[in-house]
């Protein structure tokens, strides 16, 4: 190994490093050692002045590896690797010392000692540049394609948005139509736009798109393959109809059909059959046998000669560079008991509600009686003070807000109640709140240790509250409907997100690196997250990810070609013996078993490796080295420091 | 257990409230009142009674009374709610509650009613007047006369009862216990509150508009002491006479601004008049000017036009007399001084 010329800056850091450690006795400590060119110290070993001071010591001296001791390397690690790159060094020779926070800032009672351990730091980092490599960036090919899992308002969306630049798109849809939630709602708030309308406007983009394929009723069972090459298995379950229908023939089948099963797009309100269709107007156009639900009775084939059980199951496999997860939220639903949920029959949840308000028109009836009195409870399931969902479902003050009034407009008699712990109708939503204050509706208010409290006496359901607005009056109100407020929680069916390996947060739904500043990346890399997935979001903000998530999935794949970073864990095939630890312990599933030269022994996928280190430790053979973490520097750097 | 009447903001509607359901019960209202105590708090509370529709605590309520309108609150409130109508419109509601005879309320309510009060009474003076066939003597003395027995009978058979309710729903009802000795211990307040209204100074920047006020009350009750006691159209005496001249100037002088402020609607609470308030203080000032003008045409000698003057001032106070004395805003000088020693009461 050829001899290093090592060139370390000292850093004053104003005072904040200085007032506490002798940065010069640091200087003198190291100054002295073998591979140690030239010691300085500065004041800002990040201004630009200095950077170019460094720049000319590096390229007049032929330094051939730099060490900074200065602030975290979470701040400057990037401006001094920068530094070397300028200076023609490869960057990755470069070392990074923290002598701020884990010595000055720690240490400020102890002057001499933060000095000391401040010179062991440096020597720490001297030791770890003599062995510090010149590394490659991993290049690895990527496909510019993307497949979008969930073909709601928040898929759909994405799905157009990537359409848009020319990159191939799969929108993979579970149920048999597309649409989601939106096309279970009619009127939407701060829209004259109903959810079917804005269904039907999107798949009608979808359809004139090349680039996009759309595959409904159709299920992700496998995942294979990481960042710019996923190989997605597709099981795509017939719809057993063919699409070349006679709509009147069709219609008569679903009249014969004699199978009834709760609608679950009427949230079980109403029955369906098993051949159905949601409403008139959805897409795909053609509908769907429910063949779990099926007698196979065979009174729908004698009068449509379109209906074919002879349709199989399909597997078909894709390949995609990245993948956009918008698969939505189920409403949660009341536990048995909850507020009257399931023991009274007059009490409903809010979509429920909001199913039934569409549906009926002249009178407002539930099971066969004239509704006057609603009484809403907010936040069933969210913000619970007892339970998991700690979280505000953020959409239901206004959705709810936005169905007592669309319900007083379409029945003008009745009366609407709303228990309510403070109302969080942001934004121009506010408008509504305003609304619904002027059109009479009255407002009741307790706090999470007060909630208001539901009995049923009889016929009578009565909702009960110590009203904080009234001096903590009881206030009662004999409602002939209570709704149920109930927030958003994440998908029962969590099948597709395992197979990703997607992280949940503490709220169950999926996580984001970071909430602020990445807020639609996964750490799985090439995966992003949009729409309700993530967490609650009403239908702008489930575009506005949906759209954030497709730029950044493009983005990903867009050069074809992905670099990453070359700190990433290696194999010794002569001493891997295959036990799996290491795959156990990788939290983003880059090591995977295979084969060499006969040989059964772990391997790295470089795209995928973040270079944690995790796999390491658990390596009983040794046979794992984490590159610029290597065994030979880190006994090294231990040898510096004690 | 209070059950909630979401009707009773409409019937509140009737009474002048405007927008009161827009509430979001922020508390700036009480926030920006200066008469609002922590023990009174006030005007959301009655907000909030009102847009919950609990009567039973709104009638057992002295808040509403306790405000002296000074706007303050209205013009502080986001949700434009004027919660300074909303009192307003709650002491009308609750002079309508008082009444036993109910007129109060209908009229309250309906324009139409009040109208066709003011006609028939207009009507009986003029069925009277015929019948003393226009002699301007027997009317002034029949006309005084009627002065005398309107204030008894109006006091005794209406009055009198309305304040025993008013005490009924606001110290007896809620089962408040005072002792008889707070009852005469307390009386001071009754009398000082009735004849300065010195609360009303406790709003910001009121100093002007009680003193108006103060003057006017001073110069009514002295108009009516002259008119009824001394006799003030047929005295003889000099001092009486410039006394007379000198009150019923006053009331309206006063009384034309108030309905030019009226007109204006320049401050809060001259923005939103109901009829009610119109003829209180219209009628104040035609009662004031057409005394004037009797007694000015008497001492100039023009007793012919005098007749259709004097006519003119006797279908005034008839009505005065026997609508707005009775059923209208008048009450609100019993009502508010003694809220003010019923609070003092249960304090």
């Amino acid at each position: 190994m050829k001899k290093k010329k090592i060139g370390v800056y000292i850093c004053h850091c104003g005072g904040n490093i200085s007032d506490y450690v002798d940065v010069e006795k640091v200087r003198q400590a190291v100054e002295g050692e073998d591979i140690v060119f030239l010691a300085k110290t500065t004041m800002f070993a990040c201004s630009d002045a200095n950077q170019r001071e460094m720049v000319n010591d590096i390229e007049a001296n032929g330094l051939t590896s730099v060490v900074v001791a200065s602030c975290s390397p979470k701040l400057h690690l990037l401006t001094f690797r920068n530094v070397t790159q300028r200076a023609n060094l490869n960057k990755y020779t470069y070392v990074h010392a923290n002598i701020r926070e884990q010595a000055s800032w720690a240490h400020s009672d102890n002057k001499i000692g933060a000095t000391e351990k401040a010179i062991h730091l440096v020597k720490a980092a001297i030791a770890k540049a003599n062995y510090a490599e010149a590394l490659e960036t991993n290049k690895v090919k990527a496909l510019k394609s993307v497949a979008v899992i969930g073909a709601g308002v928040a898929g759909m969306k994405a799905a157009i948005s990537l359409s848009n630049k020319e990159c191939e798109v799969v929108l993979i849809e579970k149920e048999p139509f597309v649409g989601g939630r939106v096309s279970q709602w009619d009127s939407l708030s701060t829209t004259t736009e109903t959810g079917k309308e804005i269904v039907n406007r999107l798949y009608n983009d979808l359809i004139t798109r090349e680039n996009i394929t759309i595959c409904t009723n159709s299920e992700v069972i496998s995942n294979k393959g990481s960042v710019g090459n996923f190989t997605l298995k597709i099981k795509k379950t017939p719809r057993y109809i063919s699409t070349s229908f006679h709509p009147e023939d069709l219609k008569k089948a679903i009249e014969v059909c004699p199978v009834e099963v709760p609608d679950e797009f009427n949230f079980r309100l109403t029955p369906r059959k098993a051949i159905y269709k949601n409403y008139p107007g959805e897409y795909p156009q053609t509908p769907v046998i429910d063949l779990k639900n099926c007698t196979r009775c065979g009174a729908c084939e004698k009068v449509c000669p379109a209906v074919n059980f002879s349709e199989e199951e399909d597997i078909i496999e894709i390949s995609v560079g990245s993948v956009l997860m918008a698969t939505g939220f189920d409403p949660y639903t009341p536990a048995y008991g909850e507020f009257g949920y399931a023991t009274s029959e007059n009490v409903i949840t809010l979509p429920q509600f909001k199913r039934l308000i569409d549906e009926q028109s002249d009178t407002l009836v539930y099971k066969g009686k004239a509704i006057q009195n609603i009484a809403y409870i907010y936040c069933v399931g969210s913000r619970q003070a007892k339970g998991d969902n700690t979280y505000c479902s953020r959409n239901c003050c206004t959705s709810t807000i936005h169905a007592a009034l669309t319900a007083k407009n379409k029945f003008p008699d009745i009366n609407n109640f709303h228990f309510n712990r403070g109302l969080r109708t942001y934004g121009k939503q506010e408008i509504l709140y305003a609304d619904s204050l002027r059109s009479g509706d009255i407002y009741l208010q307790s706090y999470e240790d007060g909630l208001p409290t539901v009995t049923i006496e009889g016929k009578k359901t009565i909702v009960k509250i110590n009203d904080i607005l009234t001096n903590g009056k009881e206030i009662e109100v004999e409602a002939d409907l209570v709704v149920l407020v109930t927030g958003m929680v994440p998908r029962a069916d969590n099948k597709v997100g395992t197979l990703f390996k997607l992280p949940k947060g503490r709220d169950k739904f999926y996580n984001e690196i970071h909430m602020k500043l990445r807020p639609v990346e996964t750490v799985i890399d090439g995966v992003t997250i949009a729409g309700a997935c993530q967490g609650p979001k009403n239908i702008a903000e489930s575009v506005n990810s949906a759209l954030s998530a497709a730029t950044k999935s493009y983005s990903i794949i867009s050069k074809g070609e992905l670099e990453s970073e070359p700190l990433v864990a290696t194999i010794d095939p002569d001493r891997c013996t295959w036990c799996g630890a290491c795959e156990a312990a990788c939290p983003f599933d880059a090591i995977m078993k295979s084969e060499k030269e006969g040989k059964i022994i772990a391997a790295i996928n470089n795209a995928v490796c973040k270079g944690c280190g995790m796999c390491a430790p658990v390596c009983e053979p040794d046979a794992i080295n984490v590159t610029a973490c290597s065994s030979t520097e880190i006994m090294s750097m231990i040898d510096a420091l004690v | 257990m209070a059950k909630i009447n979401p009707s009773f903001g409409k019937e509140l509607n009737k009474y002048g409230a405007i927008n009161s359901n827009a509430c979001y019960n922020c508390g700036n209202c009480t926030a920006v009142c200066s008469l609002s105590t922590e023990e009174v708090s006030f005007p959301r509370e009655m907000v909030r009674l009102s847009t919950l529709g609990l009567e039973d605590d709104i009638q057992s309520s002295l808040k509403p009374w306790e405000c002296y309108y000074c706007g303050e609150c209205s013009t502080h409130c986001p949700q434009e709610a004027n919660p300074s109508e909303l009192m307003m419109s709650l002491r009308r509601y609750l002079t309508a509650k008082y009444d036993w005879t109910g007129l109060s309320g209908l009229m309250y309510k309906s324009l139409p009613l009040s109208i066709a009060a003011f006609v028939l009474t207009l009507v009986g003076v003029l069925i009277f007047a015929f019948s003393v066939d226009f002699v301007l003597e027997k009317m002034v003395h029949i006309g005084h006369l009627f002065e005398m027995i309107a204030i008894g009978t109006v006091g005794l058979v209406i009055l009198l009862p309305n304040v025993a309710r008013m005490w009924w729903f606001t110290i007896l009802k809620p089962g408040t216990k005072v002792s008889f000795k707070k009852y005469l211990s307390s009386m001071g307040d009754l009398f000082v509150h009735m004849f300065t209204q010195k609360r009303a100074l406790g709003c910001d920047d009121n100093q002007l508009r009680w003193f108006e006020h103060f003057l006017m009350v001073i110069g009514y009750l002295s108009l009516l002491f002259t008119t009824v006691f001394l006799n003030w159209f047929s005295s003889e005496y000099l001092i009486v006479t410039i006394f007379g001249y000198v009150v019923s100037a006053i009331v309206f002088v006063v009384t034309f601004d108030f309905v030019l402020s009226r007109i204006k609607k320049k401050k809060e609470i001259s923005k939103h008049s109901q009829p009610s308030d119109w003829f209180f203080v219209i009628w104040l000032f035609l009662m004031g000017l057409s005394a004037f003008m009797v007694r000015l045409f008497i001492d100039l000698d023009l007793l012919e036009t005098n007749k259709w003057l004097y006519l003119v001032h006797l279908t005034v106070l008839v009505q005065w007399a026997l609508i707005i004395v009775p059923f209208g805003k008048w009450t609100h000088f019993l009502y508010r001084s003694f809220a003010m020693y019923f609070a003092k009461l249960k304090a």
